[in-house]
């Protein structure tokens, strides 16, 4: 350690001012930073606010509590590849199909945010920080693993650009940068990001009777397809049927389904929680409120009378566990930027994620799952259910100033 | 109920049709000032969508006079649509800048000249228009009128309350203000897309 830092040392006249690449001091900082504490600490003097939490430190924490998810996504990519094809491999096989298949994206996504990260920091001057590796992690994890590597680096190098840096970096982002990119390939390309089959063929043949849709796709298409029966076990019956029991309620809170890459594991996105929640670093109200307001919504429309349609009748508790609900609402509604800043606004901020979520699946044909637009959508009104918590306490102030 | 929906989330005038972009930009610096004016536009089209409506039913599209005698049958005043529907308007908007001056002079300052100008505010007419093109009845084009008055509320003061928060952003300087309003509204309808194609 010592000599990769008498090495930084020996550069640094180079980086700073009136040395020879005096326009790349940023770059220089980020690598010092990342590899080493950073030699100023607060005056003893003077009013501070102490906390160990830092950006670098609170970013940190982000990546590594995505990390269960990555490896299980890791691991079922390969697994999905296997059942999918009808082979038979051990853990290693599925973990190493898994990682030839993921690890090029991650680095794709690492290189292209990072490059459009690096040339606003050495323009603008602001210095470079770990935010882009939350991004940069936080995109392949929401992407299928059939994504076209050349559409990761479009996504993220637009949403980089359009959703964070013109409005001045980490911190001023309106909405949320990972949801963003995954928004603009919906839009952008929507057959390679919301088609049928989100399984790794690798140019096998998959067995026969398989399908490699998500429980999303198979609920939305067994819906519409039924439109007048009113059976509550329709669904989860058909996805019981499908792939030979794959989509049982303990497989999709496990995760062992097809889906994007980190999105299928609920349990895992829950560990993750815990680690944020503990570290301080997410908010537990805004996570305990989606999954609240999912729940809540999927009873109201299993009490709507009337309402032919099988997907109202869905027990609500599946909603919570189908799709990308649990990593969305761990991962991207706590996003502490583009989220409610006021503890009142995260309730309800929390709370009309989860109910748009559930709405946008029930209600919308045309998108199968909810969370992503639910959580830009909400991301767009947070700063306006801020306002009004701040001027209902303003308001509540006053009266009691008064009052005295 | 559910036209009161459709109008104001699916077919929200800003995010879906991109109508009444100009005071939607001008006036969405501060919350309150673009409250006042979101409920200016509201109280505009919830009144002068019926009222148009009743303008072009018994007035204006063809045939539509045969209620005074069987011998008007045969006219068409169609081609009045868009002068009669803007005088209308601008009578509305005028009887509300009359009462904001009257009552809330700090807003009527604040508003300034976009106050007259929801008069030539393209979603009003815009709004009178679909109404005909899509054919409502009497009852819907109130809800229709109401609704798509509250869209461009809520869209309003949502642009207000995120330019309120922006202010401690770093914008690019070549950027600020319009620019990044723009991107940022191109964002925000992005959020909105949820709505699209929603079965109500």
């Amino acid at each position: 350690m010592k000599f990769l830092h008498d090495i930084l040392e020996k550069q640094r006249p180079l980086f700073e001012r009136g040395g020879k690449f005096e326009k790349l001091y940023y770059l220089f900082e980020a690598i010092e930073t990342f590899l080493f504490t950073p030699a100023e600490v607060t005056k003893p003097k003077g009013v501070q606010v102490r906390d160990a939490i830092d950006l670098k430190r609170l970013m940190m924490t982000v990546v590594i509590a995505m990390i269960p998810c990555l490896i299980f996504g890791i691991w079922n990519v390969g697994e999905q590849h296997y059942i999918a094809t009808g082979k038979v491999g051990s853990f290693w096989d599925k973990f190493l199909f898994g990682a030839i298949k993921v690890i090029p994206i991650i680095l794709v996504a690492y290189a292209s945010g990072g490059t459009v990260e690096v040339i606003f920091a050495i323009i603008r001057k602001h210095p470079i920080n770990e935010g882009f590796l939350v991004t940069g992690l936080l995109i392949p994890l929401i992407m299928p693993a059939t994504i076209p590597l050349w559409q990761v680096a479009l996504a993220t190098v637009f949403a980089v650009l359009v959703a964070k840096e013109v409005f001045g970096g980490t911190g001023m982002n309106i909405l949320n940068v990972a949801m963003t990119a995954r928004a603009f390939l919906y839009f952008a390309y929507p057959s390679d990001i919301s088609g049928e089959v989100w399984v790794v063929s690798d140019g096998e043949k998959f067995v026969d009777g398989y399908s490699g849709a998500t429980a999303l796709a198979i609920a939305a298409s067994v819906s519409a397809a039924n439109p007048s029966t009113n059976s509550t076990t329709l669904i989860t019956d058909a996805l019981t049927a499908a792939n030979n029991g794959m989509f049982s309620f303990y497989n999709l809170f496990m995760g062992f389904v097809p889906g994007s890459i980190g999105e299928t594991s609920t349990l895992m996105a829950l560990i993750g929680a815990a680690i944020m929640i503990s570290c301080g670093v997410a908010s537990w109200k805004i996570i305990f409120s989606v999954f609240l307001g999912a729940y809540l919504t999927g009873i109201i429309f299993n009490l709507i009378p009337g309402e032919p349609r099988p997907y109202f009748c869905l027990p609500a508790h599946y909603h919570l566990v189908m799709g990308g609900l649990a990593f969305g609402a761990v991962f991207m509604a706590t996003d502490p930027v583009s989220s409610a800043q006021t503890e009142i606004g995260k309730w309800i901020y929390g709370f009309l994620i989860g109910f748009l979520t559930v709405l946008i699946r029930v209600k919308n044909p045309a998108y199968p799952e909810g969370i992503m637009l639910a959580v830009l959508l909400m991301n767009v009104l947070a700063p306006l259910i801020d306002f009004y918590v701040v001027q209902a306490n303003k308001r509540k102030r006053l009266k009691r100033a008064l009052a005295v | 109920m559910e036209l009161l929906i459709r109008s104001t989330f699916v077919d929200n005038m800003i995010f879906a049709y991109f109508l009444g972009m100009c005071s939607y930009l001008a006036v969405s610096k501060k919350v309150n000032t673009a409250l006042g004016l979101g409920l200016a536009v509201v109280f505009v089209l919830t009144l002068t969508v019926p009222l148009n409506w009743l303008i072009n039913e018994y007035v204006l599209r063809p045939g539509a006079l045969s209620w005074i005698s069987p011998d008007f049958a045969t006219v068409d005043l169609s081609f009045l649509t868009f002068i009669v529907f803007i005088a209308v308007i601008s009578g509305f908007v005028q009887l509300i800048e009359m009462v904001i001056e009257r009552f809330s002079p700090a807003l009527y300052a604040a508003l300034g000249i976009f106050l007259p100008l929801i008069a030539v505010n393209c979603s009003i007419l815009g709004a009178s228009l679909f109404m005909i093109g899509r054919s409502y009845d009497f009852g819907n084009s109130i809800i229709f009128g109401f609704g798509s008055g509250l869209g461009w509320l809520l869209a309003i003061v949502a642009l207000a309350a995120i330019r309120e928060k922006m202010k401690y952003s770093n914008v690019p300087a070549p950027l600020r203000g319009l620019g990044i309003t723009f991107i940022l509204v191109g964002l925000m309808s992005l959020g909105f897309l949820g709505f699209m194609g929603m079965k109500i």
